[in-house]
């Protein structure tokens, strides 16, 4: 049982542990849940969102209704996410294909196993194999495969952003193709 | 459905054109691209891909699907892309198939050289000769390959006379020997990969004997991979069906596109030719007929 002198020190504590108090600090610790920020919609990002207008007014083309309009700007909006899910998902691959010394961390964990028993006093005997594995990093196409198993956690959930991002697009494309073909003046 | 049958049939000529090398993939000139299409941003290449394949890839599929709009774009550049992906996940898993194949082939062959010296005598009396021309002091230098005739032969003596010299040089005969198979087993396994007639002869006829064969180890291959591999296809599979979903799309526009025109066309000539207020004058006619 926690006796009262603990609980009202660990509450005293606790009231002093409030986090950074400078801005800096505070803006630091705001990006600390951040990984890939693929789940702020394209608008948060002012770079991204003047893409969108560009791309919405392209696709409306000049003649536009208001409805068209905002359709074409769903469209261009699901389009950029798309192209920014896909771009975070290849920087993810180079980056991690141009670590020298990436190793998958069941990999890891198991290397680390076999130099600690060679480290023990009596270190037992190990096949060629298994010294060469503990000593090397993958390479050329093994080294893709190890991330693809190594990151799949990763690499699944940026997956789940495009599927979002292409469902998206499919249906904003359909509204914005019915609204058009309603819109159409019929010309004779 | 014929964007489908086209682009597959494109599709598949780059998987053939991109394993050729590289010079003679200059010398198909890439169809052109619209301009809009770098809206869609740089293709997404990892280290290693081929620029020049991948704008042959989006040049063709561009020319089989004939963009109407810039929506038919941006489904030309996620066909690509997704193309792109179909192909690199599928030589990923060839590459790492017919690696392991050939890893379990190289290992059968050392225990091959192992029970049958005979097979790398010869290449064995010149990796010494390299050893003891690299090893030996200068003045001995010269007697090098003569030193290694007379260790080479698998005899008792000979075998003595090589540890001795190895000792004296600070190598273990066993070590040496190893190495020297395994350099030698690599070789063969080279040799037979670039198709070379007397090692492919030499590994068939080991692979006889042993009652093995290569399909042997690429099922090996296949077991040792399994997890990654189905990953692979799996990864293969989504690129596959979001691409034909792509695919789908570009033909239900064309067919709203098709079907909205046809229904313009049935307005005008049920509101127009009803009012009669459109008159069409054809000429009078001509020939024997005519009044």
């Amino acid at each position: 049982m926690t006796s009262e002198r603990k609980i009202r020190a660990n509450r005293t504590n606790a009231l002093a542990s409030t986090g950074p108090q400078t801005t800096r600090g505070r803006a630091r610790t705001a990006k600390n849940a951040l990984r890939h920020a693929l789940s702020l919609p394209v608008c948060s990002n002012p770079a991204l969102s003047k893409e969108v207008e560009t791309l919405a007014r392209e696709i409306a083309g000049p003649a536009a209704n208001a409805e068209t309009q905002e359709l074409a700007r769903q469209v261009a909006e699901a389009q950029i996410d798309l192209r920014r899910v896909r771009y975070a998902r290849h920087q993810f691959l180079s980056d991690t294909l141009s670590k020298e010394y990436y190793d998958s961390y069941a990999n890891m964990r198991m290397k680390v196993k076999v130099l600690r028993a060679l480290l023990r006093p009596n270190p037992p005997d190990m096949s060629m194999e298994t010294l060469k594995f503990a000593t090397s990093t993958p390479q050329g196409p093994d080294k893709l495969a190890t991330i693809l198993s190594g990151e799949a956690k990763e690499l699944l959930a940026m997956d789940r952003y495009e599927r979002r991002a292409l469902a998206r697009r499919k249906f904003a494309i359909r509204a914005f193709d019915a609204a058009r073909s309603r819109a159409a003046p019929v010309t004779g | 459905m014929y964007s489908v049958v086209r682009v597959s049939e494109s599709s598949t000529r780059m998987v053939a054109f991109m394993s050729r090398k590289s010079e003679s993939k200059t010398e198909i000139a890439a169809p052109s691209v619209p301009q809009r299409l770098t809206v869609f941003g740089p293709p997404l290449l990892l280290g290693g891909e081929d620029a020049a394949a991948h704008d042959q890839l989006l040049g063709r599929i561009c020319a089989a699907v004939k963009p109407a709009d810039i929506i038919d774009e941006m489904f030309i550049a996620d066909i690509v892309a997704l193309e792109w992906e179909v192909l690199r996940w599928r030589r990923l898993k060839w590459t790492l198939m017919q690696e392991t194949g050939l890893n379990a082939l190289e290992r059968f062959l050392v225990k091959q050289l192992e029970s049958n010296y005979a097979l790398h005598e010869e290449h064995f009396k010149s990796y010494l000769t390299e050893i003891l021309q690299n090893k030996l002091p200068e003045e001995l230098v010269d007697s090098a390959e003569m030193l290694a005739a007379a260790c080479t032969p698998h005899t008792d003596e000979a075998n003595e006379k090589l540890d001795e010299v190895l000792s004296s040089i600070g190598l273990n005969m066993n070590t040496v020997l190893d190495d020297a198979r395994a350099d030698k087993a690599k070789e063969l396994m080279q040799e037979y990969v670039r198709g070379e007639r007397d090692a492919v002869t030499l590994i068939q006829e080991l692979l006889t004997d042993a009652g093995v064969n290569m399909d042997t180890f690429m099922t090996n291959a296949l077991a040792q991979k399994i997890d990654i591999i189905e990953r692979i296809d799996r990864l293969a599979a989504v690129a596959e069906s979001r691409r034909n979903a792509a695919l789908r799309e570009i033909d239900r526009r064309r067919a709203v596109l098709g079907e909205t025109l046809r229904r313009r066309v049935q307005e005008i000539e049920d509101g127009d030719f009803a009012d009669g207020e459109l008159v069409i004058e054809l000429p009078p006619p001509e020939g024997k007929n005519a009044n």
